[in-house]
């Protein structure tokens, strides 16, 4: 387990190593210079040239790809153009949200989706069922953006018992961007709770189970859902970049001052530390992930062995 | 049993709804009771400030926060007139190379610290310093700029220029020659080269920042002027303009920049909302190419003119704008020192066509590109543009559109022989309320990559009226050229001159006095509950 855990992390390093390049070099494709969006439309020449000169946007390209390899060795991302912030530092004031609102789209979607595709799939072809897979269909289909207001229309404007936007509410102003974003997840995590229960319900070692005088419970947490975890986990690990994704948009509508935001701002203004910084974190947390959802497969199988 | 677990799942759906719903009770805002003498303001805008370093400013709303803290020699009344704040009064010798401003007496800085000729001194070798990051001087620094600062006694400071520049005291309202505390530059987490919380002489000081969240100022009980009402201003940070507008709506926020223009309508019927389209000296035009090599047609003043003819402002302004401008009767914002009125190219479809007709022009093509995002509903006026020049007869390639820093580089900011596009839109604000501002748009040396200039206008008899206006102490003398220069530059139509636009804020209807400035700034510093 230990040494299938190493290799993995030994191989991620690689990854991350080409997704920055990647990412680097991605910013010659992008039109549009950091120092004149900077500088402001009233700019004189010298003073563009002044802070191309601060952001070290004068050097050559290779060199500025070598001192960003060299930081990154050394666990620096350089600084903020926009802001003359360190990156790091930056991106730790930003990612606590996004973790926060990540998690708790998570935990909802899971808890919802797991037990909403339970019971459709115990009362397949009832109205039941048909409501819980219609809402399914519906909460993947919805556009995030047009969700988000709409909550916000209903909750925030005319109830009046949400906040509509920010952070200043405590856990209230939590709500409704964690229902946006995890609206989606919920869908498809049902979805593949009630296909793969449905798979499993069939088989013969649940009929025993009833058989023997299980009851209801029993057979379907303990046998049934058991048994039909894999593929959830599958899908739940998978949601959860998907989640980060999609914190882009809602943190935008909910003025959410999390990573996905920075990430925006950060191209608007061409300020590339920044966006290399976050992209790469993003591939760090996605390749973690991967292997966390991995090794919960050997937890939740028994059969598999990582060696 | 079977009616037991039909409940049973009731219970967990209404369960689950509540798990989501519930925990807003105890903290949600009374919005009903509006907020009070004491309480704290709040103010959503769409832009997370870069800096909070007055040297560094140029954006208007960043601008606006940083003011309430840091305040300069002058400043701007609602009407756009110059006012004295830190200075009392100011006078230029004789060579109009020399500016003697005398400064308030008695004024702290919120650190406590002496505001004086040295601190001004200080401030503005700071914003000229190349090593201050970010900072832009503007028309403050370079060669025709600020040479030296001398700090007389304690109230008079004198400053040098290398030339002479006549509106130096209006550009000496621009947020980034704020007199700021020397002594803050050194106090953690400023640094010299860097400002993060500005200490200023304003009547808030910087009381915390949470990035891409909220900036909160509290109220400087010392302050020299009229007090605030409010013992803290807390600015939100809301991208989305139908947040915003949710938020004052919901009783989230007091006052909110820029709703979304299509919602301006139906806020203004909302008897518990204050829509105020404020002043602004923003002008949006389509910028003609006017040594277009691509379409030379274009090089004939009479077919610009022609195109100017072709335009409904009025209809754009009800129909896209939903009446958040007014259309230019000059190639300036009305708010400008030196504007005069020049005319009106009134919407005359018959006359565009039959003056492209005898230009040789019926039918030419031309491409149009503008950005989005930029402006109030830049994209969408682009695209009514482009549907009157169709009906005059044009082939128009277009609106192309991109992200404003692609847009820049792409389409406007190109030299003219990399220039590939015919007609775009673009908006120009002066940083101060002064005609040299305005006409940095048609002065032949402002071409890119130097400048802004995107027309690629020019006119050496008007380069020269520039200069010498620019130069003249007579304020009467500089007007009057000012107006002549305007009629050169509106028979010429280096542009399809569209509209000043508005800039619209809501307040809720419980607060008052939020006024607004003509550079698109409006001042909650002494906001007051209704």
């Amino acid at each position: 387990m230990l040494t299938y855990l190493v290799r993995r992390v030994l191989v991620a390093i690689p990854t991350v190593f080409g997704v920055a390049t990647v990412v680097f070099f991605l910013r010659t494709l992008l039109p549009g210079d950091p120092a004149i969006i900077i500088a402001g439309p009233q700019a004189t020449p010298e003073a563009i040239a002044n802070i191309r000169r601060q952001l070290g946007l004068d050097q050559p390209l290779w060199q500025q790809y070598l001192s960003f390899l060299g930081g990154l060795v050394h666990g620096d991302l350089g600084i903020s153009t926009r802001t003359g912030q360190p990156v790091i530092q930056e991106i730790a004031t930003r990612a606590p949200y996004t973790a926060q609102l990540a998690v708790a789209s998570l935990v909802l979607a899971v808890l919802v989706g797991v037990t909403l595709g339970v019971l459709a799939a115990t009362r397949r072809s009832t109205v039941g069922d048909l409501g819980i897979s219609s809402g399914a269909v519906f909460g993947v289909s919805m556009p995030v953006y047009w969700l988000g207001l709409m909550l916000i229309v209903v909750f925030a404007v005319r109830f009046r018992v949400l906040p509509a936007a920010g952070t200043d509410q405590g856990l209230a102003s939590l709500v409704l961007p964690t229902v946006t974003l995890a609206l989606f997840s919920m869908g498809l995590v049902t979805r593949q709770t009630r296909s793969a229960m449905l798979e499993v319900l069939g088989q013969d070692f649940v009929r025993t189970a009833r058989a023997k005088g299980a009851g209801r419970r029993a057979v379907l947490i303990r046998h049934a859902l058991r048994n039909a975890l894999l593929p959830i986990v599958t899908t739940i690990g998978l949601q959860f970049g998907i989640l980060l994704g999609g914190a882009v948009l809602t943190e935008s509508i909910f003025a959410w001052p999390g990573v996905g935001r920075l990430l925006v701002d950060s191209i608007g203004s061409r300020d590339y530390p920044v966006v290399q910084g976050v992209v790469l974190l993003l591939s760090v947390a996605f390749i973690t992930i991967n292997i966390v959802t991995d090794l919960i497969y050997a937890y939740v199988d028994p059969r598999i062995r990582y060696s | 049993m079977r009616l037991r677990r039909r409940v049973v799942t009731l219970l967990m759906l209404a369960g689950l709804a509540l798990a989501a719903c519930g925990t807003g009770g105890g903290q949600q805002q009374t919005s009903s009771s509006g907020p009070k003498h004491g309480d704290t303001l709040r103010v959503a805008i769409g832009i997370d400030p870069d800096t909070l370093d007055p040297a560094a400013q140029t954006t208007t709303t960043a601008g606006q926060i940083v003011d309430m803290m840091a305040e300069t020699l002058v400043t701007l009344d609602t009407k756009g007139a110059l006012k004295p704040l830190l200075a009392t009064s100011w006078t230029t010798g004789s060579d109009g190379l020399s500016w003697t401003f005398t400064l308030r007496q008695g004024v702290k800085f919120t650190d406590g610290t002496p505001m004086n000729a040295q601190a001004v001194k200080f401030s503005i070798d700071r914003l000229l310093d190349p090593n201050t990051f970010k900072a832009v001087p503007g028309v403050l620094g370079g060669k025709t700029g600020i040479d030296h600062v001398v700090a007389v006694d304690d109230t008079h400071v004198q400053f040098f220029l290398h030339t002479k520049f006549a509106p130096f005291a209006a550009a000496m309202t621009q947020t980034n020659a704020a007199i700021i505390s020397p002594a803050s530059v050194n106090a953690a987490p400023n640094t010299p080269a860097k400002i993060v919380q500005p200490v200023g002489t304003g009547p808030y000081k910087f009381q915390d920042r949470v990035a891409g969240d909220h900036i909160t100022m509290a109220a400087n009980k010392d302050y020299w002027g009229t007090k605030a009402n409010y013992d803290t201003q807390t600015y939100k940070i809301v991208p989305e303009a139908a947040s915003r507008e949710a938020l004052v709506k919901s009783g989230g926020a007091d006052v909110i920049a820029l709703p979304p223009a299509n919602d301006i309508p139906s806020m203004q019927a909302d008897s518990s909302l204050k829509v105020i389209l404020g002043p602004s000296d923003r002008t949006i035009q389509i910028v003609i190419n006017t040594q277009d090599a691509t379409q030379p047609l274009l090089q004939k003043p009479e077919v610009r003119q022609a195109l100017n003819y072709a335009i409904d402002k009025n209809a754009i302004i009800k129909n896209v704008m939903f009446g958040t401008a007014v259309p230019l009767s000059g190639p300036m914002s009305t708010s400008l020192f030196g504007y005069c009125p020049t005319g009106s190219y009134g919407y005359d479809p018959a006359k565009a066509k039959q003056m492209l007709q005898s230009a040789g022009a019926a039918g030419m093509s031309v491409k149009l590109a503008a950005p989005t995002g930029r402006y109030t509903q830049d994209i969408q006026v682009a695209n009514a543009v482009a549907g009157y020049l169709r009906d005059a007869g044009l082939k128009v390639d277009g609106p192309a559109t991109a992200d404003w820093p692609t847009y820049l580089s792409t389409y406007a900011n190109v030299p003219l022989a990399q220039s590939k596009i015919d007609l775009h839109l673009l908006g120009w604000a002066p940083a101060y309320l002064d005609a040299q501002q305005q006409f940095l748009q048609w002065y032949s040396t402002q071409m890119p990559p130097a400048g802004l200039e995107t027309s690629y206008y020019k006119n050496p008899q008007l380069d020269s009226m520039i200069e010498q206006a620019s130069s003249s102490t007579d304020p009467a003398q500089r007007s009057q050229i000012y107006c002549s220069a305007a009629k050169i530059v509106w028979n010429d139509a280096p542009w399809i001159f569209l509209y000043n636009q508005k800039y619209p804020y809501v307040t809720t209807s419980k607060v008052t006095n939020v006024p607004g400035l003509p550079n698109e700034k409006f001042v909650t510093t002494w906001a007051s509950p209704a």
